[in-house]
C-alpha cells in the first residue's frame, strides 16, 4: 500500500511541476546482461533515478543478453529512437566506438557506467573493479596469516571486468608470495555453477586456507554449511545474502567489498547534468570500493546498518550513490521508470 | 508465372511481411531513413552469415549447433592475425580456417556416423575453448579497410554497403554450387539420403563439403563481428538460436530437402527490424523477447496453415 501511495504522490507531484520549466528529456539505456543480481539492480536504478529527475520525461531501456554486435545494434536503434542521453553498461571498452561516435556526432550525451569506453567525449562513471579485486585479496590473505593456499573463484573468461579483477587480483598475490592459488574456476557469474563448482572442489578433499569470490558469494557459504565442511575465511560482495550471512553465519570470517550496481542511476543523474550544462571538470569519474568485513568492530557496524529485508538477496545493499542519486529505498525496489 | 510464385510464396510472403514492417517503422518514427537503414543492415550482417550457415547444413539434413563458435574462432582469429600482418592474406587465412573447422565437423559426422547434433554440440565446446586459447580477453584489431567497408551508403542513399557486401559474399559463394551438381546433390541428400545415394550422389562427401561451406559462412559471419566492433571477442554471441529461428522462419524445413538461403535471410531482416520497433516504442525488454518468440512462432503456423490450405485445393 505505502509503494501505491509513494508512487501516487510522485506522480501528483510530477503533474504538478510538469508546467514549469523543465526539459523535456528522453533517455536511452542499453545492457547486456540479464538475470543476474547485480545488473537488475543497475537497471532499477536508472529507472529510479530517471523517474525522480524532473526534467526526465521518457527512458528507454535496451537490456537483454548478447554480444558487443548485439549491443551495437541496440545503441543504433536508440540514437534512431532520438534520444537525448544514452546510459550504457559497456560489454567492451573498444568494441563500440562506431555506434557511440555517431551518437554523439547527432548531438547524444553519452555516459558508460560500470566499465569504460575509449569514444572520444564519452563519459564514465564507474566501480574501479581493479581495486575491487585487490582490497578483497588483500584482506583475504592478510587474514590466512600471508601464507596458505587459496581458491580463486572468478567471473566470465574474457569478460574485460573479470580481467581488470584479475590484475587486482595479481597484484595483491605478488604482495604475498607465500599464497598460492591451488583453484581457479571461472563461475560464470552464475549462482548454480558456482555453488556447484565448490561443491566439486569440497569433494576432492583438497585441503584450502580461503576463498575468493567475484561476486558469486552466498551459495559459497551455502555450499560449506550444506556439505559441513569447516569454514574458511570467504572474500565476496556486498551482495544482500552474502552480507547477511556475514552477521548471521556462526564462525564465518569474511570480507564484503562493495560493488554498487546503483551506479546506473548515477550514470542517469550524470547524464542529466551534462544535458543542463553542469558537465564535470573529467570525463571519467571512479567510484571507490570499500570493504567491510565481521572480523573488526567497524566492519561489524557498518554490516548491521546496510541489512534490509526487503532486498533481494543478490542486490547489492549498497543501494545509493551518496551525492548521486536521490531515490528512495521504495523507489529502487519498485523498479519502475517514468511511463 | 503463377506457377513461379506459388514455388515462392513462403518467399514473397516474407518479403511483404519485411515491408509492412519498415512501413511500420516508418510511422511509429518519422525520422527512420537511410543511416536507420544502414544500420539495420550492419546489425543483420553478421545473423545473416549465421542463418545461411545453419540453411545450409539444415539443407542436407543436419544441424550445426557450433555455428556461434566457430564464428568466435574466426573473429579472434581475424583479429589476432590483422594486429601482425596485412588485412588481405589475414583474410584469406580467416575464411581457409572457418572452411576446415567446418570440414573437421563434417568429416567427424560421417565417419563416426554419432547424430549432426551430438557431434556439433561437442564441437561447440571445443571450438569455444579454441577461441579462448587464441585469444583469452576482448583484443586484437581489425584492419581500418575491414571497419570502414560495412559502413555508409553504396552508390546510392539508402542502399547499405553492409547488404551490398551480404549479399554479395552470400550470391558468390551459394550461386554457383547451388546451380551445380553438388547443390543438387545437397537437396537431394537432405530429402532423403538412402534414395540419393541410391541415385549414385555420394551422399558422406556431400554432407562433408556442406558441413565446409557452413564452416565458410561462419568464417564470413566472424569477420562481420570483427569488422563491426573492431576487436575480437572470445565468448560467442546469440547466433546459434538466433540462426535456427532465423531458418526455421525462412521456410527451411528442419528434416532437411527444402527451403533456400534467401528466404532465410529475409526472415533475418525481419527478426532484427521488430527489435528496432520494440525498441523504438519502448516496451520492457524483458517483455520484448517474449514478443519476438511470440511473432516467430505466429507466423511460421499461419505459413503453415496457409500451405496445407493451398495443397488441399
Amino acid at each position: 500500500m505505502t509503494r501505491i501511495l509513494t508512487g501516487a504522490a510522485a506522480l501528483a507531484m510530477s503533474v504538478a511541476f510538469a508546467p514549469a520549466a523543465f526539459a523535456d528529456y528522453t533517455i536511452g539505456v542499453s545492457n547486456t546482461v540479464q538475470g543476474n543480481g547485480w545488473r537488475e539492480e543497475m537497471i532499477c536504478a536508472m529507472r529510479a533515478q530517471a523517474l525522480v529527475e524532473p526534467d526526465v520525461t521518457g527512458l528507454i531501456v535496451a537490456h537483454r543478453n548478447t554480444d558487443s554486435a548485439g549491443q551495437l545494434e541496440d545503441l543504433n536503434n536508440l540514437i534512431e529512437a532520438g534520444v537525448d542521453a544514452i546510459v550504457l553498461n559497456p560489454s567492451n571498452p573498444d568494441a563500440l566506438n562506431s555506434a557511440l561516435e555517431a551518437a554523439m556526432a547527432a548531438g547524444i550525451v553519452v555516459v558508460a557506467v560500470d566499465a569504460g569506453v575509449t569514444a572520444e567525449g564519452a563519459y564514465i562513471l564507474s566501480n574501479n573493479q581493479e581495486e575491487y579485486a585487490y582490497l578483497g585479496a588483500r584482506w583475504l590473505f592478510e587474514q590466512i596469516g600471508g601464507a596458505g593456499d587459496v581458491v580463486y573463484m572468478r567471473g566470465i573468461a574474457g569478460v574485460s571486468a573479470d580481467t581488470d579483477r584479475h590484475n587486482g587480483f595479481r597484484r595483491a598475490l605478488a604482495e604475498f608470495p607465500n599464497v598460492n592459488v591451488v583453484h581457479e574456476v571461472f563461475t560464470g557469474w552464475q549462482q548454480d555453477q558456482g555453488k556447484q563448482q565448490m561443491f566439486d572442489f569440497l569433494a576432492t578433499g583438497i585441503p584450502f586456507d580461503g576463498v575468493w569470490t567475484s561476486g558469486i558469494d552466498n551459495v559459497i557459504v551455502d555450499a560449506f554449511v550444506e556439505s559441513g565442511a569447516p569454514l574458511v575465511p570467504i572474500v565476496g560482495a556486498d551482495n544482500a545474502g552474502f552480507v547477511g550471512q556475514l552477521q548471521s553465519v556462526e564462525g564465518l570470517a569474511g570480507a564484503a567489498v562493495t560493488n554498487p550496481g546503483s551506479v546506473g542511476g548515477a550514470g542517469i543523474a550524470l547524464a542529466v547534468d551534462i544535458l543542463n550544462g553542469n558537465a564535470p571538470a573529467s570525463n571519467v569519474v571512479l567510484v571507490d570500493p570499500v570493504l567491510w568485513d565481521n572480523t573488526t568492530e567497524d566492519g561489524r557496524a557498518t554490516i548491521a546498518a546496510a541489512q534490509n529485508p526487503d532486498l533481494d538477496p543478490e542486490w547489492p545493499v549498497s543501494t545509493q550513490i551518496p551525492g548521486w542519486t536521490d531515490y528512495t529505498l521504495e523507489q529502487i525496489i519498485a523498479c519502475e521508470g517514468p511511463a | 508465372m503463377t506457377a513461379l510464385i506459388r514455388k515462392h510464396a513462403w518467399v514473397i510472403g516474407l518479403a511483404v511481411l519485411l515491408a509492412l514492417l519498415l512501413a511500420l517503422t516508418k510511422l511509429i518514427q518519422p525520422n527512420f531513413g537511410a543511416p536507420g537503414l544502414e544500420s539495420l543492415a550492419r546489425s543483420a550482417l553478421p545473423f545473416a552469415f549465421a542463418t545461411a550457415a545453419m540453411a545450409v547444413v539444415v539443407i542436407v539434413g543436419g544441424i550445426d549447433l557450433s555455428v556461434a563458435s566457430m564464428m568466435a574462432v574466426c573473429a579472434v582469429t581475424a583479429a589476432v592475425l590483422m594486429e601482425r600482418m596485412a588485412g588481405v592474406p589475414a583474410l584469406m587465412i580467416v575464411l581457409a580456417v572457418g572452411l576446415a573447422m567446418g570440414l573437421v565437423n563434417g568429416a567427424l559426422i560421417v565417419l563416426t556416423r554419432v547424430p549432426d547434433i551430438v557431434v556439433t554440440l561437442a564441437m561447440l565446446f571445443v571450438w569455444e575453448g579454441m577461441a579462448l586459447l587464441i585469444l583469452s580477453s576482448p583484443g586484437g584489431s581489425v584492419a581500418p579497410w575491414l571497419s570502414g567497408a560495412t559502413r555508409g551508403p553504396f552508390l546510392i542513399d539508402g542502399l547499405p554497403m553492409a547488404l551490398v557486401i551480404m549479399a554479395l559474399a552470400i550470391a558468390i559463394v551459394w550461386l554457383p554450387i547451388r546451380r551445380s551438381k553438388l547443390g543438387l546433390a545437397i537437396y537431394a541428400t537432405g530429402s532423403d539420403p538412402l534414395a540419393a545415394f541410391r541415385s549414385g550422389v555420394a551422399v558422406d562427401r556431400t554432407k562433408i563439403i556442406a558441413y565446409g561451406i557452413c564452416g565458410l559462412f561462419c568464417a564470413m559471419g566472424g569477420l562481420s563481428l570483427a569488422a563491426l566492433t573492431g576487436i575480437g571477442e572470445p565468448v560467442p554471441g546469440p547466433y546459434l538460436m538466433a540462426s535456427v529461428a532465423a531458418v526455421v522462419l525462412g521456410g527451411v524445413v528442419l528434416g532437411g530437402g527444402k527451403g533456400g538461403l534467401l528466404g532465410s535471410i529475409i526472415a533475418v531482416f525481419i527478426l532484427r527490424i521488430i527489435r528496432t520497433i520494440l525498441t523504438l516504442m519502448a516496451i520492457d525488454p524483458n517483455v520484448t523477447t517474449i514478443v519476438e518468440g511470440v511473432i516467430m512462432v505466429g507466423v511460421v503456423m499461419l505459413g503453415t496453415a496457409l500451405t496445407l490450405r493451398g495443397a488441399r485445393r
